[in-house]
């Protein structure tokens, strides 16, 4: 109806109309007729998650697999897209089948999120042959663009914040750096990760002594293995770099417990929960709680991909190119910026 | 580090320290209140006799619907909010009537804070830096105890129409209502979107439109969690469907006075943007001088509307003299 109200009034007289003029409403026409369509154009999009078994944490992080699942149904109500979940539950033949039921949904884009890289290709490829786009998570899909942390990086900010302050902080003293956290979680890129730090130290601190503890992904020996070296480097003072918020929390611990507070200090990687929170909860990382000695976090936004990722998706899903690779903007979070970045999650 | 290179860092520690506690240039922040510089009254301004008269003749019947939670201990209250009661009753011990008309009394000590229960936030509740509305610099209005600029004090009657949109069936409508199970009647689960669309569509199924100087009411079903306490505090606190900030703006451009719902912050919790903090509040409270009304009771007013398929009553609210206050419990009645 619309339509047509918008092309012109017959002329009275008997004029007619010029072939420039009937042009021009019908593209009036064609233009009414699909505008609205265009806008109500909504998108289905699958998204494949790694694992969603309650209590598993990912990347090497404090992040589950339920807080990414989260993030990604809280991103897409600004954009006209329908989710639907799969959990890839890190298991081939469950990934192949999440795929096959997409294919059978006619989906209109893929998210992979899953670590095997054979796996990956073959879903990759029965979705291509379907004429679904892909897009990957952390974990390449041949000829799909790649959402990615960036480990290597990451370390290498709180490598260079640690140096950065140990040099301010304790100049003429002696300094001890630690790497403590899943240092053998090679799945989780953990060893970039340290990798990135040692870089960052070395790049302020050159001839820096670095101890490397694995906590071989239980943060409850951080106390046994960080009180030996405390043990060792009585004069000492102690840059931390710890690998996750769980391990950087028992690493203060375990400087409170042997009475070193004032000669440690920390950071660390993820930005989780159990560092920052909610309005009235105690939070690790907080404007009123300056004088922490875990300096801060590195943030890794696992429960903010589906704020990175849909975005792209739907610029593929429009046609537009996309960067083959991009990566997580990682950034160290402190007492002074974290409410900017990490508002308590009950205010935002 | 060379020396010029400490002193460098040392000058950039400094500026950013004083900074942070310089008073801001709140021309460059908040927009200037349209009804002059030394406005603290905000959108109430459009509460004239003409407004009051009008929303009036909603008055059909005298039907009174209360519009206010009951406010007792143990329900729901925002992060570490508290509200407590203590009573004096000690004339009541025997012997301590008064007089021979043995007079008794009691009173009350009422230690809370105004942001408890159905309540309204006022303009000096929400800013953006040191910037609240009307570009106060609040910095230099505050004391120990109170504002000496834009409190309760300043606001004028809310004497006024209001209008509710029923979200709950505006969203079963549109084949797109997904609940919570903690609910026992329906309600929009937390973090439910609410755009300009959606409450358009809600002033549509009732045949009502905005006009100037109304009070906006959404019922949204969450506050059947507030009903629930102390069992669902936890939930009621955890998130809330709420409206966003397309929402916001429309409603700023229909000039209304006051928003409120069946929620503790009226706007969509967890947020559009995980990077900003209550944004809605902002853009009512802050740039415009609009009123929120948080816990707003909406389910009998909805069940009236739904019945007589009228969405509109008379809205009185009344806000306490409170000098210098941010906000206050209030108690709301429609009348139909």
């Amino acid at each position: 109806m619309t339509a047509f109200s918008a092309a012109p009034a017959p002329v009275k007289g008997g004029r007619r109309r010029t072939p420039t003029s009937r042009t021009l409403a019908l593209l009036l026409i064609l233009l009414a007729a699909t505008a609205p369509a265009a806008q109500e154009r909504r998108w289905v999009v699958a998204f494949a998650n790694l694992t969603e078994e309650p209590g598993v944490t990912l990347e090497g992080t404090g992040f589950t697999g339920r807080e990414v699942r989260e993030g990604f149904a809280l991103a897409a109500r600004q954009w006209p897209i329908d989710l639907v979940f799969y959990d890839n539950r890190r298991d081939p033949q469950q990934a192949f089948a999440n795929a096959t039921d997409a294919i059978g949904r006619r989906v209109n884009l893929y998210i992979q999120y899953h670590a095997d890289a054979s796996t990956n290709a073959a879903v990759g490829s029965r979705l291509r042959a379907a004429g679904i786009p892909v897009l990957g998570i952390n974990h390449p899909v041949p000829e799909a663009p790649l959402y990615t942390v960036d480990n290597l990086a990451a370390g290498r900010i709180a490598g260079e914040a640690l140096a950065e302050f140990g040099a301010r902080s304790w100049p003429g003293r002696t300094l001890v750096a630690v790497i403590v956290g899943n240092l053998s979680a090679v799945e989780d890129r953990v060893p970039e990760r340290a990798q990135g730090v040692t870089e960052g130290l070395r790049r302020r601190l050159p001839t820096l002594k670095i101890v490397s503890l694995d906590t071989q992904g239980n943060p409850g020996r951080v106390a046994a293995l960080l009180g030996r070296v405390l043990a060792s480097q009585a004069g000492s003072k102690i840059l931390v770099a710890a690998t996750d918020d769980a391990t950087a929390l028992m690493a203060k611990a375990a400087l409170e417990t042997t009475g070193r507070l004032a000669d440690g200090a920390i950071v660390s990687h993820g930005v989780d929960r159990s560092i920052h929170g909610g309005m009235s909860e105690r939070k690790e990382l907080d404007p009123s709680n300056r004088g922490s000695i875990v300096l801060g976090s590195v943030a890794f936004y696992l429960d903010r991909y589906g704020y990175e990722v849909l975005p792209l998706a739907v610029r593929m899903l429009r046609g537009e190119s996309v960067p083959a690779r991009t990566g997580t903007r990682h950034k160290l979070i402190t007492a002074a910026n974290v409410f900017v970045e990490y508002p308590p999650y009950d205010m935002q | 580090m060379r020396p010029a290179a400490v002193v460098t860092a040392v000058l950039i520690v400094l500026a950013s320290a004083t900074l942070a506690f310089a008073q801001t240039d709140c021309t460059k922040v908040v927009p200037p209140s349209p009804w002059g510089p030394n406005d603290q009254t905000g959108a109430t301004n459009r509460v004239t006799p003409a407004v009051t008269k009008a929303a009036a003749a909603e008055i059909k019947e005298g039907k009174v619907i209360p519009m206010s939670y009951p406010l007792v201990d143990g329900v729901p209250l925002f992060g570490t909010r508290f509200t407590k009661t203590i009573l004096t009753a000690t004339t009541l011990a025997p012997g301590a009537a008064l007089g021979e008309n043995q007079l008794t009394y009691m009173e009350d000590t009422w230690l809370s804070q105004s942001h408890v229960g159905t309540h309204l936030d006022g303009l000096g509740h929400i800013g953006r830096k040191d910037c609240y509305f009307n570009q106060i610099a609040m910095g230099k209005f505050i004391n120990q105890n109170n504002m000496t600029k834009l409190g309760l004090e300043h606001i004028k009657t809310f004497a006024t129409r209001g209008v509710l949109v029923d979200m709950v069936k505006v969203y079963q409508a549109a084949g797109k209502f997904k609940g919570n199970a903690a609910c026992k009647k329906p309600c929009l689960d937390k973090g439910t979107l609410i755009t300009a669309a959606d409450i358009q569509a809600g002033l549509q199924m009732y045949n009502a439109t905005l006009r100037e100087g109304d009070v906006l009411i959404i019922h949204t079903g969450w506050g059947d969690l507030f009903e629930q306490f102390p069992a669902q505090n936890a939930t009621y606190n955890s998130g809330e469907p709420g409206i966003g900030k397309d929402a916001a703006k429309w409603l700023v451009s229909q000039k209304i006075v006051a928003v409120g719902n069946d929620t503790w912050g009226v706007e969509v919790i967890p947020g559009e943007d995980p990077k900003e903090a209550f944004i809605v509040h902002n853009i009512l409270i802050t740039d415009n001088g609009i009123h929120i009304i948080e816990n707003v009771r909406t389910d009998l007013m909805a069940a009236e509307a739904a019945a007589s398929k009228r969405s509109t009553f008379f809205f009185s609210m009344t806000v306490p003299k409170a000098v210098g206050l941010t906000g206050n419990f209030v108690g709301i009645e429609g009348i139909r």
